[in-house]
């Protein structure tokens, strides 16, 4: 009887360990060998990204790639690496195949955790970060740590945005100057620019996409964006911005002044991203709306078709009451989670592995790669061997972006990269002088508003479109198959279909301060 | 295909007692083993995931488990009866699956038929060609094409317009065309790639019955309507079965491809529904309730088309 009580534990430990290797790479490698401070702190890590292509395509053993290697070395660890697309994380969760470190786009509440850190998948890290990682915890602003924060308490260490305002308004300068006009500082003198383009015979004044998202210049001009974050608190009670009636009226008046006058392509219900960016980069638009950093991406393939062509970032045009801009992003990027399963020697070495993030080595590591293959230094001075190369690039941008963790991702390529050609130099002062006088700061809610799912018609899909039920109405006001002064209709509308549940869930939340992130600079 | 009307299904063994059975399976036991591995993929494969359909009555969440979640019993139906919209999403499934029917399905048979009277075989074969190649595109390239086509500004279609001096039409823009373009779209790229089996079935047909028609002096015409129509009926009665089964499933892409505001009050379909819920905050058995309804109402639709069919021409799907 003994025997067989012993044989059967004998039996189920083994199983357990068994079971534990498929589990993938949990505790047991390292237990007993954190303390011994040569050996190097073994880990595995999911990084996450939105495509398979690119540098990560070509890899197909990371405990021998030349990035993982270098960075294993400098900061004497062994990393297993792997990459997990964002579309996939659930399946990951599902599977329970859970990395002792996971990264993953958004905050602990988006949609690709799947509910992980509420499930208690992870651990909190309040107090490692606060006694290991004092850097971090300073250079990372307040706002990106309310961000990856669950009920009061730190999850994850974010790739933050110093700066929250990260779109701006393009336009074409040869054409402006063409024109003999100034750049436009309120949507009237916007609007006038525009009117001057199409007489020049520009084909689309201002490029206009579905669904307002890049193409919002307007609605940010009168302040009523209808996105997910952008809450406003008016009269005490907390309501989205499109609750204001006067302002959307005229936002709306202005696009359909647009449409009707050919400022703006007939057809731009219909008007994908893809025709979107086709149409700019073949020189038919005049201005438009982009994210700053992509002002190379714009320029190198407008001068192909138009050779003296000059694409610049300018002030946003303002609305009566002076604002302008786009919406201010969740200031946090990325966010990396600690499995709650790794013990708590692992867990200090894995939050000091974040805190060398934010030294110089990582920076220089991580903005200019190895030196000797990616650069030299001739006294001291940075000789940086610029890519040239499709694979160059992209094994740049997969360094400064997508292995560099807690990082500030306000601007990629990275600053000290940048300032190392015009171009780039333009891209800072952009950032530096242009947006960081606008943007829209707002309240949002992590985790979501739970109304939303019961709503999903009122429900943003996305953190820059508006919830279906509106973008459909606006879109019918500006086409004139509703009249615009029927906006306090849709507002009725919206409230009898679930919308008053929503202001109640959120005026409560925002009352007792649950979970509300209030996204301002 | 054909011949199995004649033989109306397989030859049945009868025993005279248990005994006779037993022995006849072990005479063969090497078939049964054989046919256990595709018996265990159906098993493990098609029925297994089956159950997980449960989480359409539980508030399915993927840390706890199908054990571990909380039973809802029939909530999500019941929200899903309650959504404003649904009677709306609900008409257009249907009419669009109707249209589908009524347009879409006779068109491969009349293609089938036309080729059939080509005579020249090499211009056959470059005719069928081109009529399958659109199959091959996915439905993102397709909408993509066809929304170039149909764009007010620098679309063919406008630009022939404008010679009879009609004013530009946004086709998208407008909720009385969406529905035209969804059948229209699916007829150009399907129909050709449907023309197969017919084409098949047209093949199996004894050519002597041809022969003796002509020497009647049946014509081309009489021909066709009377031995070549005849003989796929069985063909396509079992294809209507089929499609009916489908009913519901017109297919989220090439619709999604063509929404937007301005037409998705007659485009909107269950298909798209489905992913619009489903993006916001992981409701895996919301959707999956609705999921589980299509699937019913199509179970629903195909037994009573067998049951119709097989009473009409006796001949059935089982």
């Amino acid at each position: 009887m003994k025997k067989t009580i012993i044989v059967s534990l004998v039996a189920v430990m083994a199983l357990s360990v068994l079971a534990g290797c498929g589990g993938g790479t949990k505790t047991e490698e390292s237990q007993g060998k954190a303390d011994a401070p040569a050996k190097p702190l073994k880990f595995s890590l999911s990084l996450p990204v939105t495509t398979t292509a690119g540098y990560q395509a070509r890899v197909t053993d990371w405990k021998n790639d030349k990035l993982v290697k270098q960075l294993e070395k400098l900061t004497n660890t062994e990393l297993t690496v792997r990459i997990t697309e964002d579309s996939k994380m659930s399946v990951m969760f599902a599977g329970n195949d859970i990395p002792d470190v996971v990264g993953s786009i958004g905050t602990p509440t988006s949609k690709s955790m799947a509910g992980s850190v509420e499930a208690g998948v992870f651990m909190p890290l309040d107090d490692l970060l606060k006694q290991y990682a004092p850097n971090l915890m300073k250079k990372v602003p307040k706002a990106a740590w309310d961000a990856v924060s669950h009920n009061g308490k730190i999850y994850g260490i974010p790739d933050y945005l110093s700066n929250p305002s990260r779109r701006g308004t393009y336009i074409r300068t040869d054409l402006l100057e063409k024109a003999g006009l100034k750049p436009p500082q309120t949507i009237d003198e916007f609007l006038n620019v525009l009117r001057a383009f199409k007489k020049m015979g520009v084909e689309n004044p201002y490029q206009m996409r579905d669904s307002f998202k890049y193409a919002d210049v307007v609605l940010g001009a009168y302040d009523v964006l209808p996105y997910k974050d952008q809450f406003e608190v008016v009269n005490g009670q907390v309501q989205p911005k499109f609750f204001d009636v006067d302002n959307m009226e005229k936002a709306l008046q202005t696009y359909k002044t647009m449409l009707d006058e050919g400022l703006i392509p007939k057809d731009f219900a219909t008007i994908s991203s893809a025709d979107y960016s086709k149409s700019i980069n073949s020189g038919k638009a005049g201005a438009w709306s982009a994210n700053a950093t992509g002002l190379i991406s714009f320029r190198t393939p407008i001068r192909q078709v138009v050779p003296d062509a000059k694409v610049d970032i300018i002030p946003s045009p303002k609305g009566p009451e002076g604002k302008g801009g786009y919406f201010f992003y969740i200031p946090a990027v990325r966010t990396f989670y600690i499995n709650k399963n790794v013990d708590k020697e692992r867990a200090i070495g894995i939050v000091k592995f974040y805190e060398w993030m934010t030294s110089e080595e990582a920076e220089k590591f991580f903005t200019f790669g190895i030196e000797g293959e990616n650069y030299t230094l001739d006294n001291g001075k940075m000789n940086y061997k610029i890519p040239t190369t499709k694979e160059e690039q992209e094994e740049e941008s997969f360094r400064q972006g997508t292995l560099w963790m807690g990082q500030d991702a306000t601007l990629s390529p990275p600053r000290k990269r940048l300032e190392l050609d015009q171009n780039g130099k333009d891209v800072l002062s952009a950032f530096d002088n242009v947006l960081n006088m606008e943007g829209l700061p707002g309240i949002g809610f992590y985790p979501d508003l739970t109304a939303f799912a019961k709503y999903p018609d009122l429900a943003p899909p996305q953190p820059d479109v508006g919830p279906k039920l509106i973008i459909d109405h606006m879109v019918k006001m500006i086409y004139g198959k509703e009249p615009i002064a029927d906006w306090p209709k849709v507002i009725e509308e919206y409230k009898a279909k679930g919308g008053n549940e929503i202001l109640k869930e959120a005026n409560e939340r925002y009352s007792k301060k649950e979970g509300v992130l209030e996204i301002k600079r | 295909m054909a011949s199995k009307t004649d033989t109306s299904g397989q030859a049945v063994y009868h025993f005279a007692h248990a005994k006779a059975k037993k022995a006849f399976i072990i005479k063969h036991w090497p078939l049964y083993v054989i046919s256990i591995p595709g018996l265990l993929y159906f098993a493990l494969f098609k029925y297994v995931p089956l159950l997980g359909s449960v989480i359409a009555f539980q508030n399915y969440n993927i840390f706890k488990g199908i054990t571990g979640s909380p039973w809802v019993g029939f909530d999500h139906f019941k929200r899903m009866f309650a959504y404003d919209e649904f009677l709306v999403i609900l008409k257009n499934t249907l009419l669009i699956g109707l249209y589908d029917l009524i347009f879409a399905f006779p068109v491969p048979i009349i293609l089938a038929l036309l080729l059939n009277e080509i005579r020249h075989s090499g211009y056959k074969r470059v005719v069928q060609t081109v009529v399958y190649m659109p199959h091959f595109l996915s439905w993102v390239i397709v909408g993509g094409i066809i929304v170039g086509l149909l764009s007010p500004t620098t679309g063919v279609i406008n630009h022939a317009l404008a010679l009879f001096h009609i004013e530009p039409i946004y086709f998208l823009g407008e909720n009385s065309y969406i529905r035209s373009i969804l059948i229209g779209s699916g007829i150009w790229k399907d129909s050709g790639w449907g023309t197969i089996i017919y084409l098949a079935a047209i093949a199996g047909i004894n050519p002597d019955l041809y022969e003796a028609a002509e020497i009647d002096g049946a014509g081309r015409f009489r021909q066709v309507m009377s031995i070549t129509l005849p003989s796929i009926l069985p063909v396509i009665a079992i294809l209507f079965l089929l499609q009916i089964g489908r009913f519901m499933d017109f297919g989220f892409e090439r619709v999604f491809v063509f929404l937007n505001s301005l037409n998705s009050g007659n485009g909107e379909i269950l298909d798209t529904y489905v992913y619009r819920a489903g993006l916001i905050d992981r409701q895996y058995s919301y959707t999956t309730a609705i999921g589980l309804f299509k699937s019913c109402v199509g179970l629903l639709l195909i037994i009573l088309g067998n049951t119709f069919s097989k009473k009409m021409t006796g001949d059935g799907l089982y």
